[in-house]
């Protein structure tokens, strides 16, 4: 039980830190070339999080 | 005690407008939902979009009916309480306010009918086209109220003689240098307002058990828009800032708090200042060290040019600028944050399960308004003190009117739009606390424009809704 919450929590924070990159990614901090390549992957990861998995029980 | 009419007649411009934009916010981003929900029920045919669809048409009607009406005051105080500006404006940003009324308003006034009353009366596909034409005019309304405000930020394709405007090129005044940022700016702030108002409607009935399946798939919607809009929102907001700084640098150096003529290296990012506009200075400031030199010059030690390199009589104010983009950046950060946990929760198939996440959506609810307003003020107090940048000073504009006139009238519409918000919010709540309606499975018509004329489709709308099971079965 505690090696899964641990497991949990630091993907959790892997997700955030992501983010955290993702986010300045897209507002130039690395120039417009990757902010324009950050935005078209997180749109695509969105897209496709979005319709791999389209949370559950949505559909009945 | 003497009063102002210049204050006066601003403060209430900016009462009005402000009152108004919450509402055609809300209307552009749930005609695109409600036309991408139609389309979502008219190819899978699963009632729960039906059911979203009804749920959300009653809001975008109220909403809808409250922005046209609020809307139409706004061109009565452009002549009544700005009369120089009216005059020296009007020919550039008249015919476009009239190319909105002739172009949107009439598509939408053509077809809301149709789309708000006509489910039972026309077919689904001839609804769908209704509801996508009410989306389009909301669109253009926006695209043609967009440039005349950017023509007022970015002012071109104009040549003054003796206090007099001539258009010298109708496509330098339509396509001016910030419209083309502003306008999906204010698209995306739109659709995002409905995102969150969707997902946060369909958290409230995951918290309290209720409506499960609808609010499933609302949230899950919403979320699913809403992430990818924040992103794209991110994106316009840093490109349409570099576009402000170019055009309106006091606009920009006012909106990050810093009064020095350069900053100090590295800049730190400020989040809380106590201005002192008289002397030139903040009294107190709090921030990030670094983050001002890596946001805003994207280098580790870059330094940030503060207000004092704008002649202090042509300086916007500074605490309201800078206090309406904190406002405004600091919920898109959020929305952003919100968007990755949605991913996040998505993956780990726990998104309608995490009772925190769902409050923060509910708290998200009204975020994109507020940060939609937020941006409006950025827009227009750090445009200050032109109205038209670099042409007209706004104390220059107003017109000769008592300034008890505008009392008394900013008095009546405080008490006008009360009762408006009042009970838009009341029958909004109602709405919700009601939840969405049963929809049945075949409520469309039998797809065709005859079957309007039909007494018995007035009369009786489930006999049609038999009908058409039977014809289909």
């Amino acid at each position: 039980m505690g090696n899964s919450n641990q497991l949990h929590r630091l993907q959790s924070m892997t997700a955030a830190l992501v983010g955290v990159f993702f986010f300045h990614a897209i507002i130039g901090v690395f120039g417009l070339r990757l902010a324009i390549a950050g935005l078209a992957a997180f749109v695509l990861g969105a897209v496709v999080v979005c319709v791999a998995f389209p949370a559950q029980g949505a559909e009945s | 005690m003497k009063l102002d009419p210049s204050i006066i007649a601003r403060i209430q411009f900016a009462f009005t407008v402000s009152f108004h934009i919450i509402f055609p916010t809300m209307s552009i981003g749930l005609a695109s939902f409600l036309a991408v929900i139609e389309a979502l029920w008219l190819k899978t045919k699963k009632p729960v979009y039906l059911e979203i669809y009804k749920f959300w048409l009653s809001i975008f009607a109220m909403g809808f009916g409250i922005g046209v009406v609020t809307g139409i005051v706004l061109s009565f105080e452009f002549g009544l309480g700005f009369a120089r500006f009216a005059q020296m404006a009007g020919p550039a940003i008249g015919p476009l306010i009239a190319l909105e009324v002739l172009t949107a308003f009439f598509l939408e006034a053509g077809f809301l009918g149709i789309m708000l009353f006509g489910l039972h009366r026309v077919g689904p596909k001839l609804h769908f086209f209704a509801t996508c034409m009410v989306a389009i005019g909301t669109l253009l309304s926006a695209s043609w109220i967009l440039s005349a405000n950017s023509w007022m930020q970015t002012p071109a394709g104009v040549a003054i003689h003796d206090g007099h405007l001539t258009v010298l090129s109708w496509r330098h005044v339509l396509v001016n240098p910030s419209w083309l940022y502003r306008l999906p700016h204010m698209l995306t702030a739109a659709y995002l307002t409905a995102s969150f108002m969707v997902a946060g409607v369909g958290a409230w009935y995951l918290l309290k058990g209720k409506h499960q399946h609808f609010a499933r798939r609302t949230l899950a919607l919403g979320t699913a828009f809403g992430t990818v809009l924040i992103a794209g929102q991110v994106f316009i907001g840093d490109i349409l800032y570099g576009t402000m700084l170019k055009y309106q640098p006091s606009k920009m150096q006012a909106a990050e708090g810093f009064w020095e003529k350069q900053s100090q290296s590295p800049a730190p990012y400020y989040w809380f200042i106590v201005p002192d506009q008289n002397n030139q200075r903040n009294r107190f400031q709090l921030g990030i060290p670094y983050l001002g030199s890596i946001w805003l010059t994207h280098s580790l030690g870059g330094r940030v040019e503060g207000l004092r390199n704008t002649p202090r009589d042509l300086q916007p104010r500074m605490g309201m600028v800078f206090y309406a983009f904190r406002i405004m950046y600091g919920l898109a950060m959020v929305m952003f944050a919100v968007g990755v946990a949605s991913l996040w929760l998505r993956f780990r198939g726990k998104l309608f399960s995490s009772r925190w996440f769902l409050w923060i959506l509910v708290f998200m609810t009204p975020s994109g308004i507020i940060a939609t307003l937020a941006g409006w003020y950025v827009a227009e107090t750090g445009r200050q003190p032109w109205v038209i940048y670099g042409i007209l000073r706004t104390v220059d504009a107003i017109s000769p009117v008592p300034a008890q006139a505008l009392l008394s009238t900013l008095i009546a519409f405080v008490c006008v739009y009360a009762v408006f918000i009042t009970a838009f919010l009341v029958f909004a709540f109602r709405i919700i606390r009601r939840g969405p309606a049963e929809a049945p499975p075949h409520a469309e018509a039998s797809g065709s424009v005859k079957n309007a004329f039909r007494p018995y489709v007035l009369d009786s709308p489930e006999r049609l809704v038999n009908s058409n099971i039977t014809q289909r079965s």
